[in-house]
């Protein structure tokens, strides 16, 4: 895990934590991970597990009132972005970093055009004229594929529908020619077959642009056909990191196989009785991030855990090809069937 | 839009005639009779019945009704029982003093509220919007006619800065207008600001935590644009509503802050008038009284369209 000079992004040992009633909350605890220029990365996990953090993060979006980053680095082409100043960030955000939320219905402001909240970000950063900017915001709705967009700029948010939305936000979001796209559960709130037809857009505005993707979802059919490689998130840490072809061929953490038997699957035959194999969820809860967990954070749901798993914490297992995961009992992993 | 204002126009005629209705019957079912203050305090029996003849006070009630409303219909309120002079021409006479002092005291408001409401939200839970919040419930707290007696006496009599009371018409000249409205617009608004500021914190504080804010940030926008743009023009409708609350309660404010200040404007008119039992006066103020708070009503409605897209009309 050299830093090379391919990579746009590098984040390391990254920890950050929320002022609650119930304490300090270490949403993210230590991750690291790195994304090559043009590069499509996933990071993956279930809800809670640290990843929009982690997002918000790169970007210094945490609110500072709650939350605030209490370590590590983010390497932003070689620069680093937790001590940046506030004014650098805001030339950052937007312009070279760019960001994609969950909820497109709430995401665009209701009572500013589309064409508006397009060309705001590019008078930002681009430094041209208001005209300039709504010819370019025409440009990009046109380019993810809006119909009428001429017509469009001049419409407000909630004259869209739920898919719509979403291309405007990626309009936006591609509006300045980022190097870095994060896109946080961009379909998550959306119907399949726009969830499909968003998806395929972004890795063709990226195979256009060439900006590298961050694609955080809980979805694990949505990394295996737009992600390069994967980074597997639990409680706030990173626990298995991948190719996708390996991640999926040879899951080498218990959390990352639990992970895969809990995706409901339509290629799997009934039997003669006429029933299906019962989906297996993964027993036990999250823990609670509140108390510092000394050994691995899935081992009190992991069927593979030991004595040690409970009390040391697991290093990091190089398997070769860029495959890494987290983890104690590797070989007995490894021996059984997933 | 035009046709939804000319709509909105034409909807305020049945208001402005239960107001009517209204006016004239409460008036004289009230206590007092104005034939008998005319007449003064020793006069007979037949002198009251007299001046009553006179003044057409002795016709049926309906009937009396009738002609008033006829008479309006052509833009005549009728004569003051005690002046002799028209009620349109009495109320044109004074509605300077208390349209300049609304107006006044309305900018003096809003243009305070306004950033203090947003600086705070934007500042919230620290020190600046402590100390501007509390600053708002003093303002709040205190009576208008206390306040205006603290500022006489520090700006005019102290420190002779300001005129002590008094109004000039704007035909005298800006400054002198400007000075004599500038002790009682601050007195009648810091009570509004307060309310104002409130509001606006409370409205942005709610926009603040929107999934939209947050994108505006993820784009990296500055500052000012964030909070003035992508935030005030969302927390605007309910600013908007209380600052037309404000107009309203200001009209009614308007008569105590008249008095103290010695502003010959509606207020007092109507002060007068009411404890006169002049009938027509009253009857034509409170038409005009009404007829501005409907109009408040309407352009406020107007303005929520023009604040909010997804606000039809």
């Amino acid at each position: 895990m050299s830093a090379t000079a391919g990579n746009i992004l590098e984040v390391r040992d990254l920890q950050t934590q929320f002022n609650t009633l119930d304490g300090v909350v270490r949403a993210v605890d230590g991750v690291s991970f790195d994304l090559a220029r043009g590069e499509t990365l996933g990071i993956v996990g279930e809800s809670g597990c640290g990843k929009s953090v982690t997002a918000l993060s790169i970007l210094r979006l945490i609110p500072p009132e709650t939350g605030r980053i209490a370590a590590g680095s983010i390497k932003f082409e070689g620069e680093e972005l937790t001590t940046l100043g506030e004014e650098a960030m805001k030339g950052l955000r937007g312009h070279r970093i760019s960001m994609i939320f969950q909820e497109p219905m709430t995401s665009l402001n209701p009572v500013l055009t589309v064409g508006t909240q397009i060309a705001e970000n590019v008078v930002r950063h681009m430094g041209v004229s208001w005209r300039a900017a709504r010819e370019r915001s025409f440009e990009m709705l046109d380019l993810v594929r809006i119909a009428d967009a001429r017509r469009r700029l001049d419409e407000y948010p909630h004259q869209l529908s739920g898919g719509m939305r979403q291309r405007v936000m990626i309009a936006m979001a591609l509006s300045c020619d980022p190097q870095v796209l994060i896109a946080d559960e961009p379909t998550t709130a959306l119907d399949v077959t726009i969830q499909a037809q968003i998806l395929q857009l972004m890795l063709e505005l990226k195979e256009k642009t060439g900006t590298a993707i961050v694609l955080i979802t809980h979805d694990l059919g949505v990394v295996a056909e737009t992600t390069e490689r994967v980074v597997v998130m639990y409680a706030g840490r990173k626990v298995e990191e991948a190719p996708v072809e390996a991640l999926f061929g040879q899951p080498l953490h218990p959390y990352t196989r639990g992970l895969m038997r809990a995706i409901p699957r339509l290629d799997i035959e009934a039997d003669a009785a006429g029933t299906r194999p019962r989906l297996q969820e993964i027993p036990g809860l999250v823990p609670r991030l509140t108390q510092p967990i000394p050994g691995c954070a899935f081992a009190p749901r992991c069927g593979f855990a030991t004595e040690r798993c409970h009390v040391e914490p697991p290093p990091l297992v190089d398997v070769g090809a860029g495959h890494t995961v987290v983890c104690w009992e590797v070989d007995r992993v490894r021996a059984s069937t997933p | 839009m035009t046709a939804y204002i000319v709509r909105r126009l034409f909807a305020t005629l049945p208001v402005m005639a239960v107001v009517a209705l209204f006016v004239f019957f409460l008036l004289r079912f009230a206590p007092g009779d104005p034939a008998a203050i005319i007449a003064g305090e020793d006069a007979t029996a037949e002198a009251i019945a007299a001046v009553r003849a006179k003044l057409g006070l002795d016709r049926p009630m309906v009937e009396q009704f009738f002609v008033w409303i006829l008479q309006l219909l052509q833009g005549d309120m009728g004569v003051s029982i005690f002046s002799n002079l028209a009620v349109t021409r009495l109320i044109s006479q004074r509605l300077e003093p208390t349209v300049a002092l609304t107006l006044s005291t309305l900018f003096v408001a809003v243009a305070l509220a306004i950033p203090i409401g947003v600086v705070a939200a934007w500042k919230a839970r620290k020190l600046v919007d402590r100390l501007v919040m509390g600053f708002a419930v003093l303002g709040f707290a205190m009576p208008v006619f206390v306040l205006a007696y603290i500022l006489i006496y520090f700006f005019a009599v102290q420190w002779q800065l300001l005129p002590v009371q008094g109004y000039r018409p704007i035909a005298e000249g800006l400054w002198p207008f400007v000075e004599c409205l500038i002790l009682p617009s601050v007195a009648l608004g810091v009570t509004y600001m307060a309310l104002i500021a409130r509001i606006t914190r409370a409205s942005m504080l709610e926009v603040l935590a929107q999934d939209y804010i947050r994108t505006a940030n993820a784009k990296g926008l500055a500052t000012d644009r964030v909070l003035l743009l992508h935030a005030l023009k969302n927390a605007a409708v309910p600013i908007v509503t209380v600052i037309g609350i404000g107009i309203a309660l200001l009209i009614s404010g308007v008569v105590i802050t008249e008095t103290v200040f010695n502003i010959p404007g509606l207020g007092r008119l109507t002060v007068d008038a009411v404890l006169k039992r002049d009938y027509p006066v009253v009857q034509g103020l409170i038409l005009v009284f009404a007829a501005a708070k409907v109009l408040v009503n309407l352009i406020i409605d107007i303005s929520y369209a023009f604040l909010d897209p997804r606000i039809r009309y």
